[in-house]
């Protein structure tokens, strides 16, 4: 039984006991924490390492269609810490072996780098909005790297028979473009089964959908999803596959030279 | 044309055809590579994109085909032509991927019809070989690029093309390729490079043929190359970088000649020898990055500065900030200095139609990008300026593009010379002014 296992019948059991209790209001906003917390973990944080292959169908309101591929590196410093990415761009083909590097940390702006192969151009990007569109699709930034689980005050507003549902706020209102946006996750795996952003008008018009999660070396992950934007009327569907965690990634692949020079063995399928 | 048919079947046909059945056999299922382009049906997305079904190819081709046009935007007497950009592109990359090494070409075939001339160009062809966990190399003709400026080079002494980056070609043809070899090492943090190019490779300058420029000696503005002396010597870069925290720091070193023909004798211009010592620092700062360099160029022909047919040495200096203002929209600046030394020498031994030209002891420039994506990054509306409150000159660069799909990409822009005196940097180019469009299809 893994340690998260433990740790979610933990506070399973300590919701009950207080569910009844005057404090409840408290206890609830500790629970809805703990329970962000650890779906944070096993959202983005499964193993202390990883690489998986991802692919983007983006689909705007007029049914064009776009396509992304990518491979995706990662190292935990710590388990919902800092984090490191590689991320090495196959398709479309103008934006072929393009790399992007991210140095995610919890206290300060990420660090992030882009290299251009055709001008052998290895740029520093500036600290920028991370609710921004990832490579033009649906998803933000913030959706692939992770959203700091205390950027935001956290509320369980329902518990049913496997899923717990979370309301969230941002703590900087003014940093985001979400009223508030709630989450409904699954008791079992702890992954969220969909996500749905509310803007000032209480009206729904971003929401993540998962189709399709997997058990790969004792993590669940997904490796189906969908991002739909109702203002837009757009919508990405995102698939991963090629999942593989604790590959003992050395920590030097995590510099400017595996930008100009990707490091092939890691990236690929062994 | 017709001759050209042919040359299309070997270069884009035939390759294809390889790969496809190269894949197709599975020839490489060992040698494990990215996925092919073929081995996705888009049709077929549902559900499963599972880990069974592979088809791997170690071979790689992508590409592009690109029209272009662009047009003087007033008279230009000392060129024959008011077309500053009439040309059909077609890219072939051509990649293999094998474990520990990997081949990549790229060739355009350019069919260019303000020089009425058709050219096969390699544009890179080398091998990339990991000798060791620390140790790499590249061999062939390759591209090769550091530094901090942004359009200001400083340490970055790898040969540019500064007719496309006038005629409003794609950015990636500013940097000219070498045939060098250029080997890696690094340990932790840090790494060393060295770039050995053993025939020295200069910029493509202006030389007239697509674009005028001023000629102090005749005072006046001219249309026709003049005689340059080949240069066959080898030139060797050199490169330490390395990081403190967020703070990333780098030592350059070049032994070479200057890239452009500033040396002057009775028959012909040549490139003087030049070695040129550098570094240069870029960090986050308050929301933004920072980044400063220095170099010291060193005239190694004229280290005295008192011969008025050699440039003299100079010292660079650069610093610069890139913010993002607003969500989408980057703003970014640069302020350089290039400080002649030993100007007085220089003065004293240059000709007087000479002197006029002769650039001021710290000449000055600032620089402003801004950036903006919208439409979901669809399109993206830059502005770059060149402006020099010592030369009294300035060249601006607005440009659009739009990303149409996958595959369609269109972009326009323009090139914008202004300047009180005929014979300044950008102030002589006043008549190349121009305005471009590109159509693109990615494969």
């Amino acid at each position: 039984m893994s340690f998260n296992h433990l740790l979610k019948l933990f506070f399973v059991s300590f919701l009950l006991s207080f569910s009844l209790n005057n404090h409840a209001e408290t206890q609830q906003a500790l629970t809805a924490n703990t329970i962000i917390r650890l779906s944070n973990l096993a959202h983005y944080y499964a193993g202390n390492d990883g690489r998986a292959e991802a692919r983007m169908k983006i689909i705007d309101s007029q049914g064009r269609q776009q396509i992304r591929q990518f491979s995706i590196l990662r190292k935990d410093q710590s388990q919902g810490g800092d984090q490191d990415m590689l991320v090495h761009f196959s398709r479309p083909s103008d934006i072929k072996n393009t790399m992007f590097r991210v140095s995610k940390h919890l206290q300060s702006q990420d660090d992030r780098w882009l290299y251009l192969p055709s001008l052998d151009l290895v740029k520093r990007i500036s600290a920028g909005d991370k609710r921004t569109s990832f490579v033009g699709s649906d998803f933000y930034y913030e959706d692939i790297s992770g959203r700091n689980p205390t950027a935001d005050s956290h509320k369980l507003v329902d518990i049913t028979d496997n899923t717990y549902v979370v309301n969230s706020t941002a703590k900087s209102p003014n940093t985001v473009e979400f009223s508030h946006y709630r989450t409904t996750i699954d008791q079992q795996t702890l992954l969220p089964i969909t996500v749905e952003y509310y803007d000032n008008n209480k009206r729904l018009y971003r929401k993540m959908t998962v189709l399709k999660t997997r058990k790969v070396q004792q993590h669940h992950v997904i490796t189906h999803a969908k991002m739909e934007n109702f203002s837009s009327n757009s919508k990405t569907f995102m698939q991963v596959r090629g999942i593989k965690f604790e590959l003992g990634l050395p920590q030097h692949i995590f510099s400017e030279k595996s930008l100009r020079n990707p490091p092939v063995s890691w990236l690929r399928r062994k | 044309m017709h001759r050209l048919i042919p040359l299309i079947f070997i270069f884009f046909i035939v390759p294809t055809a390889l790969a496809h059945s190269l894949s197709e056999s599975k020839i490489n299922a060992e040698t494990l590579s990215e996925p092919s382009l073929i081995d996705i049906d888009e049709d077929s997305w549902d559900d499963n994109w599972s880990d069974e079904e592979e088809s791997f190819s170690s071979w790689s081709i992508s590409g592009f085909v690109e029209g272009g046009y662009g047009t003087r935007l007033q008279k230009n007497k000392a060129v024959n032509h008011d077309t500053s950009l009439a040309e059909f592109t077609a890219r072939l990359n051509m990649n293999y991927q094998a474990k520990h090494w990997r081949l990549y070409t790229s060739n355009d075939l350019v069919i260019d019809e303000l020089i009425n001339r058709s050219t096969l160009n390699i544009r890179t062809a080398n091998i990339h070989t990991n000798l060791n966990d620390s140790l790499s190399l590249k061999i062939g003709r390759q591209v090769n690029t550091w530094g901090t400026g942004d359009y200001l080079f400083l340490n970055d002494l790898f040969p540019k093309d500064w007719q496309s980056f006038f005629a409003g070609r794609d950015d990636e043809y500013l940097k000219k390729s070498s045939d060098s070899i250029k080997a890696l090492w690094f340990k932790g943090n840090t790494s060393i490079e060295m770039v050995f190019t053993p025939k020295f490779t200069a910029d493509r300058i202006i030389n007239g043929e697509r674009f005028s420029y001023f000629l102090p000696a005749a005072n006046q503005f001219t249309g026709r190359s003049f005689p340059i002396k080949q240069n066959n010597a080898s030139t060797l870069a050199i490169r330490v970088a390395s990081n403190f925290k967020q703070l990333e720091y780098a030592f350059y070193g070049y032994l070479g000649y200057w890239n452009t023909p500033v040396g002057q004798s009775k028959q012909f211009a040549f490139y003087p020898k030049l070695n040129v010592y550098g570094a240069s620092i870029r960090s986050p700062m308050a929301t933004g990055l920072i980044n400063a360099e220095f170099a010291y160029y060193q005239s190694a022909d004229d280290k005295h500065g008192d011969n008025g047919f050699i440039a003299n040495s100079q010292t660079r200096v650069l610093i610069g900030y890139e913010l993002e203002l607003l969500s989408h929209l980057t703003f970014s600046t640069q302020y350089y200095l290039e400080h002649t030394q030993d100007h007085a020498a220089l003065l004293r031994t240059s000709s007087t139609s000479e002197r006029k030209a002769i650039t001021a002891l710290n000449r000055q420039v600032a620089t402003v990008r801004i950036n903006y994506r919208m439409l979901r990054q669809k399109l993206t509306l830059g502005l770059f300026g060149f402006w020099s409150p010592t030369d009294e000159d300035s060249y601006l660069r607005p440009s659009v593009s739009y990303r149409v799909d996958d595959q369609w990409k269109i972009a326009a822009g323009a090139n914008i010379f202004q300047g009180k005196r005929n014979n300044t940097f950008f102030g002589q180019h006043k008549t190349n002014s121009n305005v471009w469009l590109r159509v693109r299809y990615n494969y």
